[in-house]
């Protein structure tokens, strides 16, 4: 499945998120969106996600624009934020079970256990949420969003919360994920762990996808150094406000 | 239409079994409404005049004040947890979302409801257990449910959230309280159905118009 | 301006020329009260399709009008109201009744006012006129609903007496003059519309600068 976002604005207010951004993506990559706080990435991902509209542009799948009222469309697409999406007093398998409802996809015992086992879960799926730390909601919520089996897996900083294990738990995962040609985008400050599994680096300022450096052998030194000039060019409020 | 159908039912599972596992909304209301029950027995007196009338509206009064502490409720884990979106994302339209509250809420309003009676019978000295006025309690409920999912899912987004519930709310319910009072009064003073179905016919049409309008409006409480 | 006061001049040149009815005086005050309470209801369905027209189409435009229309609906509606009650006393001998008109504008005062709290407790712009919106269609909607089960009401309990205005007789010149009246007030509710509505527009600019100014003096960013 390719991706390919067109000409995507986005105001609030006054304020322009996004200015006509464009994106393409093929099969099997993953792309770590990257950039000050403020730039649009949660943005743009909520659109991708469908719960926002942009006032202008697009997003095509397969070379088809998106209906996102369409429920296949967005069942083709799988969303980790900053909030877990979890049910405190419902146990991790009942909360699988849920979701795998709604999406009509199997919810008998054993592909509910192999979803935890995914997430190395498996033995903590008949505690009620309530009592997960931070990193196991992670964990499960990560198994939540690739229940439905998405081609499109958007990530809002997604190493939030997971121990070192975890990560390496996460991270192949990911790496099966671009295996099976499905594309994940994603958000992080977690340089070291997005650099193994990212086929690019997208930069976002000002609206737009400033650069777009593909990952040839990349050093995480060269990576933290491109990055820190990328932040320290100066955008225009912050002109504004040192003059 | 049947995804939608499925998807309802899922929802309705999902919040059942939320609430029976933490029973927050129940205990709640449950205890609002005996406690208010016992204020009203020992500051209204009863003569075997009055108590036909005075019974529905105590009973409803007592409803209503309880409603509002578990439509209160019945958003929380959404909001506070963000599983809004979440649920945009799976279900086939946002108005499943608004129908399985609805749903939820009614059936959680008639089991307190159902454990009330008795009790009110107990300290009243007064049978309530009657077809006809449960009939009414029902379809009362029903219609208390519909407009109080749609307020709630606004006022759980606000600043003062609780506090605001009531005060939306309770200018929209006017019709229902005014028909069920009147409607279960004239049901245990013996009027028989008949008589009432003015009233039925008012509640079936609130129930109607509400949910269809709720159902049509919801959409945009939860999504920008 | 100028058209403000011509209008309520007017209004007031009719004041001298309809005849006095056996009620006396008191009487003069039952044109203003129906063009109050006329305009109270013209206010709520503006306020109501103003409702729509943003859902639909999104412009904060339509939710200024809506919100300036409901202010000013309260106020007219309070004058409804009081100027209802300065006539019941002394024809009625009571300041209150369930009458169904008296009842349904009331209901419409309070929601009217929970509409204003609504938006007061919603800091979002975008967010405030949706809820606005929102509230605005479902309240309007259960108007006529509330309407009916008040008529219902009457109609079981006739034990209020005279309630209805129809024992009034109206010659042709008063008829005149009610219509003048409901002109009259129409016109000054546009005109009041209009600049209410103006006035918030540029009141909600200035927020909104405000809001930018502070963030920029500290130097933080917008978040995503």
């Amino acid at each position: 499945m390719t991706l390919a976002i067109r000409q995507v604005t986005k105001s609030f207010g006054q304020h322009r998120v996004l200015d006509a951004l464009e994106l393409e993506m093929q099969p099997g990559e993953l792309v770590c969106l990257l950039g000050r706080s403020g730039a649009g990435k949660t943005t743009l991902l909520k659109i991708l996600a469908g719960l926002l509209k942009p006032e202008a542009g697009s997003i095509w799948f397969d070379e088809e624009q998106v209906d996102y009222a369409e429920s296949h469309a967005r069942h083709d697409i799988g969303l980790v934020m900053h909030q877990p999406f979890l049910y405190e007093h419902l146990t991790g398998i009942e909360n699988l079970r849920f979701y795998a409802r709604l999406y009509q996809v199997a919810d008998d015992a054993a592909a509910l256990e192999a979803a935890l086992a995914q997430v190395g879960m498996q033995r903590y799926g008949g505690k009620p949420v309530r009592a997960y730390s931070r990193g196991m909601k992670q964990r499960l919520t990560i198994a939540r969003a690739l229940l439905h089996d998405p081609r499109i897996l958007l990530l809002d900083e997604p190493y939030t919360g997971l121990d070192l294990q975890g990560s390496l738990v996460f991270n192949q995962l990911m790496l099966e994920q671009k295996k099976q040609g499905h594309i994940v985008i994603m958000t992080t400050h977690d340089l070291s762990h997005a650099l193994p599994i990212s086929s690019r680096f997208a930069f976002l300022a000002r609206g737009r996808v400033a650069e777009d450096l593909p990952n040839r052998e990349l050093s995480l030194d060269t990576l933290e150094n491109w990055l820190t000039l990328k932040l320290a060019k100066p955008n225009s409020e912050q002109q504004k406000v040192a003059a | 239409m049947r995804d939608w159908l499925h998807s309802v039912r899922t929802l309705v599972w999902k919040d059942l079994l939320q609430e029976w596992r933490s029973k927050d909304m129940l205990t709640a209301m449950f205890a609002f409404a005996i406690l208010t029950l016992f204020i009203f027995n020992y500051a209204i007196e009863l003569s075997p005049v009055n108590r036909a009338e005075i019974a529905s509206g105590i009973i409803w009064v007592v409803m209503v004040f309880a409603g509002t502490l578990g439509l209160n409720r019945s958003f929380t884990a959404e909001q506070d947890q963000g599983c809004f979106d979440a649920l945009v994302m799976a279900v086939p339209d946002v108005s499943a979302i608004y129908f399985g509250k609805m749903l939820t809420n009614w059936l959680v309003m008639l089991f307190v409801s159902i454990l009330i009676l008795p009790i009110y019978s107990l300290l009243y000295n007064q049978s309530l257990i009657n077809l006809g006025f449960i009939l009414i309690l029902v379809l009362g409920a029903w219609c208390y449910s519909a407009a109080g999912t749609l307020i709630a899912g606004m006022t759980v987004q606000t600043r003062m959230r609780d506090l605001l519930l009531p005060i939306l709310l309770f200018p929209i319910l006017m019709p229902v309280n005014m028909a069920v009072v009147k409607a279960a009064g004239g049901i245990l003073a013996g009027a028989p159905l008949v008589e009432v179905q003015a009233w039925l016919v008012l509640l079936a049409a609130y129930g109607i118009i509400v949910t269809t309008v709720s159902i049509m409006v919801f959409e945009y409480v939860i999504r920008e | 301006m100028a058209l403000l006061l011509v209008l309520a001049a007017f209004a007031m040149v009719l004041f001298y020329a309809p005849i006095e009815v056996n009620m006396g005086l008191v009487q003069k005050v039952f044109y203003f009260h129906v063009s109050a309470a006329w305009v109270g209801m013209l206010a709520f369905l503006v306020a109501a399709v103003c409702g729509i027209l943003y859902l639909n189409k999104k412009e904060l435009k339509y939710d200024f009008i809506a919100f300036s229309a409901v202010e000013i609906g309260l106020l007219f509606t309070a004058i409804a109201n009081f100027t209802g009650m300065i006539w019941a006393k002394p024809i009625w001998n009571t300041w209150w009744t369930w009458d169904p008109r008296l009842t349904t504008m009331t209901i419409m005062a309070f929601t009217y006012i929970g509409y204003l709290l609504l938006r007061r407790g919603v800091d979002n712009l975008e967010k405030r006129a949706r809820f606005g919106a929102v509230y605005a269609i479902i309240g309007f909607a259960s108007v006529p609903l509330t309407f009916f089960s008040s008529r219902l009401l009457r109609t079981i309990h006739p034990t209020i007496f005279g309630a209805d205005t129809g024992d009034m007789a109206m010659t042709p010149a008063m008829y005149q003059t009610m219509a003048a009246s409901i002109v009259a007030f129409t016109v000054l509710f546009a005109v009041l519309l209009w600049h209410r509505s103006i006035l918030t527009a540029r009141e909600t600019e200035i927020d909104t600068l405000r809001a930018k100014t502070e963030t920029l003096e500290f130097g933080e960013v917008q978040d995503d």
